[in-house]
């Protein structure tokens, strides 16, 4: 870990040489600022650090103890980040520990579930740890096991999810991404973001080479099995639309999931909107079954989706203009 | 609840914010010191009070974050230049008329050097990459009206990236192949609309998904949330909101519910508006919810500008007046 703050940095030896600068207040004379003494006195010491360009291991130190009160504080990250590059270039190399660096990472991490600026660091340290790519591979299975303990506490968090797509898009880490999407969906069948992530990975790894007939159908089971435990789920029936899309099959290839949710001849049965909504496109690109589509659109429009029946209506009316 | 927006308090609010320096909060929150500035200006020309924070005081604080050496704005004084800061910054002088208090030249060059070769723009020099930094690029160029012919930025690279960060299921992330997310959205949305290239670089179809998928935010209580399986928040029922109007289908979701649910957010006692009911108001949601009003257009608020959340007599005056094909038209 960093080294602990001291107890007064006005008493402590090791940074007696410096004269803090206080926050320039500017314009403001009335400002009387009383907040916590640890905090402000602190930030001089920083200032007077950053004043001097000086990039030593102290400054670690003092960037620690900041960070911990304030973690957002973008400049103080820059700072710290430029310090250990620095370190990293110098004869004192060692003091820029960065495996150190990542488990203060973590622990932050885990505090601040909502703070970016962690994140964009941790980028800058892993970057830093590429240069020896002999220790590339274990770091890529420690960077993608934290990044799980992080989506146990939430599995939406966006920020975490960048990072773990740029991982695994610049080490190519494609290998086990479907089935760490498994279990995500496993315990939430309604993530977003893992569905976003699967798709990411289907499409992603392949490059050019397009996706085969084997993957795309276990991707329609995949949602098949999905819809069947929550019919009503948006991720699902979108990811299903954007597979068909993306590779180039008609929806209609699916007209027979979407009948097991929304029988249109039994409206009362209908147990998803989206499967509706899919149906009315289905039938909307017949000629001689448009009259369903607009059931379809209908039906959402007065009951299964009236909030947005405007949006409904304006589809329908698409239809009808067409016809 | 209060049924009526409480303008008055409002105001007060907004004023009272940069009194508050004796408390460890506003020493915590130095860091997104000018965009806040940025949103209780914007906030009080919505409301018609557009001189309830001092001009001059203003001025000096948007200069005192100015870095001279490289052009850009932190976010106040002794922070680290930023492109949302220095967009923060830029809005707050166009806004009130000042833009001739700063080197502009300078500040083209700033943002000029972040972009990437990919076309992406980087936060600052470290190279942080998002979508919504192409918007903040794209903002302060035009704003400043040097979109056409700012030194070596590719407004086409650009719209190529934030193309590239288009979903298959019509929505926009922070990169690609990132998950669809409403402040994206409106970033990327907002970049194509600024570049005067959304209507080429979209089909209807693509466009009519999109709105599915904005539209499908609003949930029941008339609140809208960023990402599916969220909860609602005002500040995304404006990022979904201001997209809709951008792409005209605003009408697709339900005004009245979103009306209420926005006014329902407010603080009756000391003025503010929260992320949603009961929670502690702050500015940031204050604008946002304000600027949702007036797209919805509320009574007695000063018209929004969509694009670039700000009034819409200034950037029609800087930015759209001088366009040969008047983008807003068909907003
Ligand atoms: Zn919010």
């Amino acid at each position: 870990m960093n080294q602990p703050p001291p107890d007064s940095y006005a008493l402590d030896p090791s940074w007696t040489d410096l004269v803090p600068l206080p926050q320039d207040d500017g314009e403001h004379p009335l400002a009387q600022i009383a907040y916590t003494e640890e905090y402000s006195e602190a930030m001089s010491y920083l200032r007077a650090i950053m004043a001097k360009n000086e990039y030593t291991p102290r400054v670690l130190q003092v960037t620690a103890h900041i960070i911990e009160m304030n973690p957002a504080h973008y400049t103080v990250w820059l700072y710290r980040a430029k310090t250990l590059l620095s370190l990293l270039q110098s004869d004192d190399g060692a003091a820029a520990d960065l495996g150190r660096e990542l488990r203060f990472l973590n622990d932050l991490a885990l505090r601040h579930q909502k703070n970016y600026q962690i994140w964009n660091h941790r980028q800058t340290v892993v970057e830093a740890m590429a240069a020896a790519p002999e220790l590339v591979g274990q770091m890529v299975r420690e960077e993608k096991q934290f990044t799980n303990a992080m989506f146990r506490r939430d599995g939406k968090n966006y920020h975490v999810w960048s990072y773990r797509q740029w991982l695994v898009r610049r080490f190519a880490a494609w290998a086990g991404e479907v089935e760490f999407v498994d279990g995500l969906l496993a315990a939430d069948v309604r993530n977003n973001s893992a569905w976003n992530h699967r798709y990411f990975v289907i499409f992603g790894q392949q490059g050019e080479e397009g996706v085969g007939d084997e993957v795309v159908e276990r991707e329609v089971r995949v949602v098949e099995d999905a819809v069947f435990i929550a019919p009503q789920n948006a991720s699902a029936w979108n990811y299903l639309r954007g597979l068909l899309g993306k590779v180039g099959r008609p929806l209609s290839s699916v007209e027979g999931l979407c009948l097991t949710y929304a029988p249109l001849d039994n409206p009362d049965a209908i147990t998803s909107s989206h499967a509706l909504d899919l149906l009315a496109d289905i039938y909307a690109g017949r000629k001689e079954e448009r009259a369903k589509a607009i059931k379809a659109l209908e039906l959402l429009a007065a009951r299964y989706d009236p909030i947005r029946a405007n949006y409904w209506n304006y589809r329908a009316g698409i239809i009808k203009a067409a016809a | 609840m209060a049924s009526t927006l409480l303008t008055p308090k409002h105001v007060t609010y907004i004023q009272s914010l940069d009194t508050k320096r004796d408390r460890l909060d506003y020493h915590l929150t130095e860091h997104l010191r000018l965009s806040g500035i940025y949103w209780g200006l914007t906030s009080l020309h919505l409301l018609n009070h557009p001189t309830a924070l001092p001009r001059s005081e203003t001025i000096a604080f948007v200069k005192s974050c100015y870095h001279p050496s490289s052009g850009g704005l932190g976010a106040s004084p002794g922070h680290d230049p930023h492109l949302l800061y220095t967009l923060s910054g830029i809005q707050v002088l166009a806004t009130i008329n000042a833009l001739d208090e700063i080197d502009c030249d300078k500040v083209v060059e700033y943002v000029s050097k972040l972009q990437n070769p990919d076309g992406s723009f980087s936060g600052d020099e470290w190279g942080e990459v998002d979508s919504r930094f192409v918007y903040c690029a794209l903002n302060t160029l035009s704003l400043l009206g040097r979109l056409d012919d700012a030194p070596s930025v590719s407004v086409e690279g650009a719209v190529g990236f934030v193309l590239r960060c288009l979903n298959a299921d019509g929505g926009f992330g922070m990169a690609p192949g990132a998950e669809s997310h409403a402040g994206q959205i409106f970033t990327c949305v907002g970049a194509l609309k600024i570049a005067g290239v959304f209507e080429k670089s979209l089909s209807e179809d693509q466009v009519n998904l999109l709105g599915d998928w904005l539209c499908e935010r609003q949930l029941p209580n008339g609140g809208l949330n960023g990402r599916p399986e969220k909860l609602e928040d005002v500040c995304y029922s404006w990022w979904v909101l201001s997209s809709m109007a951008m792409i005209g289908r605003l009408h697709w979701i339900d005004r009245e519910k979103l009306v209420d649910f926005i006014l329902s957010c407010q603080d009756e006692e000391n003025g503010g508006i929260a992320d949603r009911k009961g929670n502690v108001a702050d500015v940031f949601h204050t604008v946002f919810g304000l600027a949702g009003l007036s797209l919805l257009g509320y009574e007695g608020l000063k018209e929004v500008d969509p694009v670039y959340c700000m009034p819409k007599e200034v950037t029609d005056k800087i930015v759209w007046n001088h366009r040969k094909t008047p983008t807003s038209q068909s907003l």
